[in-house]
Parts: structure tokens; C-alpha cells; sequence
């Protein structure tokens, strides 16, 4: 008996060594083609900026050379690598600061707004489907069904759009002088949370399906469980697994949610900080947000993936 | 499971891209000049009145569909073929370099499809052709991904073993025995990555990465339209609507496609599922 539970330790635990090494992987090919992506495309970054006008030749000679642009490829790849391990990501061409700091400052409203709209997705996912579960086939399990389809298939700038002219609209009739803003945090994190619902409600609703049509919870309801909140929650349980790991995942693509969020809702953050960047051709910067970006992702799909892998032993796998 | 044909679907497709093809028939205007005063109400002198420069509406709109569906489509087929030939190359070539090659597409998959774009925009530089080309090039991986996985599989089957004993050719194989099989998966994909490319590219303008706002597109119309929220909301619940509905009618039509047409290997419903929910 004591060896057999050995036995799946050890398993589980390798499979998370292999899950380590194959995210390290990952996150150094995503740096990597981040890296050579800007590169194959503009061939030299500063082209633009001197083709925009916003840098003089001399300027340009000058950031050139600090940037090590007149060296080889491999040469700049290998720096660009050893300055990611000091946190050293380069300077600005535009402000001429740290991209480090630069990108330090701007990672706080960021997570906030990540945060709250992680939140919010839950809540709004689990509403959809649930309802659309639970009343399947009735006009309120239709219409979140439907709601959830749409959803998964709207730009999150519509979606937002949307939301900003109804409540500008309300606003206009009920002006609160002062006090609390809702558009600073609460209204962009619902937005972002609203439309990234759709595909963990979708998962929700055809788990909890599956669930309902077992036949334990027809032998509940059978010994005279009434469908309500307590055959809800017993049939909510073994339904969660598949919602959870696809939340996990979706959590590591907030981030190009809060880039369209962010401008759109005129909130600093390091998708403002990304977009302001291309517009005016700042490349370290660019590549640090986005570097920034994909090293998240590879961490978020990571631990997700980890989860997983503790939640449903089925997938842990027969040596 | 047979699904119903989307017929509001096809119907909207068809009177969107025919509507934008016919684009100087149905207005007297031109999309830049203006035609009118500014921010004009919907059924004055113009039908849906004019922007804040005093163009008219209704022909920003049409124009509009012309350089959205186009620039779409355009992505769209970047992506396909270059999906097509990645794909095909490292399940052909196979050993290390196959391997390398899965590892960078994957790889790629670890940065959203949006930010792989916005990168693409940051190398070429803003502007309205480095969107198109960003939106396809950043779904290539992902296609290629599919593509190779679709391959592999038809791959094991016994009638490519017995164009093998025949003496076929590897590459002969591949073009003209693998790749018309995949052309029911390939269509099904196909449809999943227009309509990314036209989210992308929707997205891309609104984030104003096009540059010049002036350009009459719909995510373009979106970005210029929201500063007039109240004065003038059509400006943005228009375009609004006809990016809703085209990507609507995009999504259920790959979604009949793949119910109708992809039934022997059921194994694909999940993995179009998987790829629509990471494209976007």
C-alpha cells in the first residue's frame, strides 16, 4: 500500500520536472522569436524612427551603437539574453529611462485590472453557465447559452464599447459629484471579465450537462432531492475540473485583453505602454512589454497546467 | 449531429462582400472628402449622418466593409498558405528539424495572437499594410500546428501506405495525396483563421496601429467614432453592429462547416474548438 502511494508521488512529481523543463523551453523560444520577430521584420530598428523623423542621423548613429546594432546578430541575441538575467532591458529611445523601471511603474495598474477582471470572469462564467445548465432548453438557459456563444466570438473592444455607451448614457442622466469613479478600475475590470467569460461558461455548461444526466443524480433526486440549490451544488462539484483548467489557461491571456481594455478606457498600464510604443516606433520597449508578456504566459500555463494535473488524476497517465 | 445551415449567415457574408464590391454604386460620395456639416443626425440631408469631419456615414461604412473584408481575406490566405507550406514542410522533413520546428510553434503559441501581431506592426512600422501583413503572419504558427498534426495523421493511414508500395515519392505524397485529403479540415481551419485575421485586424485599427485615421475601415470607424460617445452614437454603434455581425456569421459558418464536413475523425471538433479559443 505505502509503495503504490510512493509510486504516484514520484510519477506526479516527475511529470512536474517535465512540465518545468518543457516551460523553460517554451519561455526561452518565445523570448528568442520575440527577439529575432523585430528584427527579421524591420531588419534595423531605428529605420522607422529615422524614416518617422523623429531621430536626426547623428542621433540614430548614436543609438546604434548603444544598442550594439552595429554588431552581429548573435552578438546582440547573446546581450539581449544576458541583460533579461540582470533585468536589464535596454533604454527607451523615447524617454531615454530604464525599460526596466519604465515597465516596472506600469505593472501595477496592469495587475490590478488582471486581477479584478480574473475575478469577474469567474463570477460572470460560473452565472452563464450554470443558467444555461441548469434551464437548458428554457427561455433563460437559451438565452445564456446563446450569451455565452456570443461572447466567446466578440472583440473584447466591442464588448467594451458597448458597456461604455450604455453607461455614459446613464451617467447623463445621474450625475454623482465626486467620490467614486467608475471608470477607473471597476468598469474596464467588468468589461474585461464580461468577455472573457464565454469560453469557461461554454466548458461550465455542457460539464454540468454531463453531470445532470448521470445517473447518481437521478437516484438523488429519485430518493426526493427537489432540483434546487443542494442538487445544484452536488452536481457542481464533479462538473468543475474541465472549467478550472480552462480558467487557468485563460488567465494567461488577460494580458491582450488589458491592452484593448486599457486604451479604451484611457487607463495607464502596460498595454497603453505597448501600444504608445509601436506608434512611436520605441522597439526596447516594445520587446520588453512583450517579452514581459510571454514570460507571464509561459509562468500562468505553467501553473495551470500543474493544476491540472493535481485536479484530475486521470491525466497524470499510465507509465 | 447534422446542424442547420446558417442561412443569416451566408445571407449577411454575401451582402457584406457584394455590398462593398458595388461600394461606389450605392453612395454618391467619396469616403474622405467631406459631404456635409459635421456630426449631421441620422435622416437629415444625409442617411446616417455625417462624422466629425462631416463625411458621410453610410459611405465610410461601405468603403469601410471594402478595406476590412479584403484586408481580411488577404490575412487570412498569408496565413493559410503560409500555414499550408510550414506545416507540410516539417511533417515531410521530419527528424530534428521537425522537432525544432514544432518547438517554435509552440513557442509562438506562449505569446497571444494579438501581442505577436502588435510585435509584427512594431517591426515594419505603423500603418495599414504592416496591419494586414502582422495579422497573417501572426496566425502561420497555429495553422502550421494544425496542419502538421491533420498530416501526421492522414499520414498513418493504409492508402498512403499503398501509394508507398506503388513507389510513390515523399514529396509527391504530400502534394498530391495528403493535401487534398486535409481540404475538408483545411476549410474548416480556414474559416477559424478569417476570422481571427478579420478580429485582428478590426482590433489592430482600433488600437489606431494603422496610423492614418482618415482610412475608412471598420475598427478605424470605431477608434475615431468614441470621442463622440453622446453626441453622435452611430458613429460607433454602426460599425458596431456590422463587425458583430460578419464575425457572427464567420463563426457559425466554420462551426457548420466543421459539424457538417468533418465527421470521420471527430478528434478535430476539439482541437478547431481549442485553436478558436487560443487564436482569439
Amino acid at each position: 500500500m505505502v509503495s503504490t502511494i510512493n509510486r504516484t508521488e514520484h510519477r506526479i512529481l516527475t511529470l512536474i520536472i517535465r512540465t518545468f523543463g518543457e516551460a523553460l523551453l517554451t519561455a526561452w523560444a518565445a523570448v528568442t522569436l520575440t527577439f529575432f520577430a523585430l528584427r527579421a521584420t524591420s531588419g534595423d530598428p531605428t529605420a522607422n524612427l529615422l524614416a518617422q523623423g523623429l531621430a536626426s542621423p547623428q542621433q540614430v548613429e548614436r543609438l546604434r551603437t548603444a544598442l550594439f546594432l552595429d554588431q552581429p546578430l548573435f552578438t546582440q541575441y547573446g546581450r539581449f539574453l544576458l541583460g533579461l538575467f540582470k533585468g536589464d532591458l535596454g533604454i527607451s529611445f523615447y524617454t531615454n529611462r530604464s525599460v526596466f523601471l519604465t515597465l516596472a511603474e506600469q505593472l501595477r495598474p496592469t495587475l490590478e485590472l488582471g486581477t479584478l477582471s480574473v475575478l469577474f470572469m469567474f463570477l460572470f462564467a460560473s452565472m452563464l453557465g450554470i443558467t444555461a445548465a441548469w434551464w437548458h432548453g428554457k427561455p433563460a438557459g437559451r438565452f445564456a447559452s446563446r450569451m455565452a456563444d456570443v461572447l466567446t466570438t466578440l472583440p473584447v473592444a466591442l464588448v467594451g464599447l458597448l458597456f461604455l455607451y450604455i453607461f455614459s448614457v446613464i451617467r447623463q442622466h445621474s450625475t454623482r459629484p465626486g467620490g467614486f469613479n467608475p471608470y477607473s478600475l471597476l468598469l474596464p475590470a467588468v468589461v474585461l471579465g464580461f468577455s472573457l467569460s464565454g469560453g469557461v461558461a461554454r466548458i461550465l455548461k455542457s460539464s454540468l450537462r454531463e453531470v445532470l444526466k448521470k445517473p447518481y443524480i437521478l437516484a438523488a433526486r429519485a430518493r426526493g432531492l427537489r432540483k434546487n440549490g443542494r442538487l445544484l451544488w452536488f452536481a457542481l462539484r464533479p462538473a468543475l475540473p474541465p472549467a478550472v483548467s480552462l480558467s487557468a489557461l485563460e488567465i494567461a491571456y488577460v494580458f491582450s485583453g488589458t491592452v484593448v481594455t486599457e486604451t479604451l478606457f484611457g487607463r495607464p498600464g502596460l498595454g497603453r505602454l505597448l501600444v504608445s510604443s509601436i506608434l512611436q516606433s520605441d522597439f526596447p520597449v516594445a520587446q520588453g512589454v512583450i517579452t514581459l508578456a510571454a514570460l507571464f504566459y509561459t509562468l500562468t500555463h505553467f501553473l495551470a497546467r500543474i493544476l491540472i494535473l493535481l485536479i484530475d488524476p486521470r491525466l497524470r497517465g499510465e507509465p | 449531429m447534422r446542424k442547420e445551415m446558417p442561412w443569416f449567415a451566408l445571407i449577411w457574408i454575401i451582402l457584406a462582400v457584394v455590398g462593398s464590391a458595388a461600394a461606389p454604386l450605392l453612395t454618391p460620395y467619396d469616403p474622405i472628402q467631406p459631404a456635409g456639416a459635421p456630426l449631421e443626425p441620422i435622416g437629415g440631408s444625409l442617411l446616417l449622418g455625417s462624422d466629425q469631419l462631416g463625411r458621410d456615414l453610410w459611405t465610410r461604412l461601405v468603403y469601410g466593409g471594402r478595406a476590412t473584408l479584403s484586408a481580411s481575406f488577404l490575412a487570412a490566405s498569408i496565413t493559410i498558405c503560409g500555414g499550408i507550406f510550414l506545416g507540410l514542410a516539417a511533417s515531410l522533413i521530419g527528424g530534428l528539424l521537425e522537432r525544432l520546428l514544432l518547438l517554435l510553434f509552440n513557442a509562438t503559441m506562449a505569446v497571444p495572437g494579438l501581442l505577436l501581431a502588435m510585435l509584427f506592426v512594431g517591426g515594419i512600422g505603423p500603418g495599414f499594410p504592416s496591419v494586414i501583413l502582422a495579422a497573417g503572419l501572426s496566425g502561420i504558427p497555429g495553422f502550421a500546428r494544425l496542419v502538421h498534426s491533420q498530416a501526421e495523421s492522414v499520414f498513418r493511414q493504409p492508402y498512403i501506405e499503398a501509394a508507398r508500395a506503388l513507389g510513390a515519392g515523399r514529396v509527391w505524397l504530400y502534394i498530391f495525396h495528403i493535401l487534398p485529403n486535409l481540404r475538408t479540415e483545411l476549410l474548416s481551419f480556414g474559416t477559424t483563421y478569417l476570422a481571427w485575421a478579420f478580429t485582428g485586424i478590426t482590433t489592430l485599427n482600433f488600437l489606431g496601429l494603422a496610423g492614418d485615421p482618415s482610412i475608412p475601415e471598420w475598427g478605424v470607424l470605431l477608434n475615431t467614432g468614441r470621442s463622440y460617445l453622446i453626441q453622435a452614437p452611430q458613429l460607433i454603434l454602426l460599425p458596431g453592429v456590422f463587425i458583430s455581425l460578419t464575425i457572427l456569421s464567420i463563426f457559425s459558418i466554420g462551426e457548420w462547416l466543421s459539424t457538417e464536413r468533418v465527421t470521420e475523425r471527430s478528434t478535430n471538433r476539439v482541437e478547431i474548438r481549442n485553436t478558436q479559443e487560443e487564436a482569439l
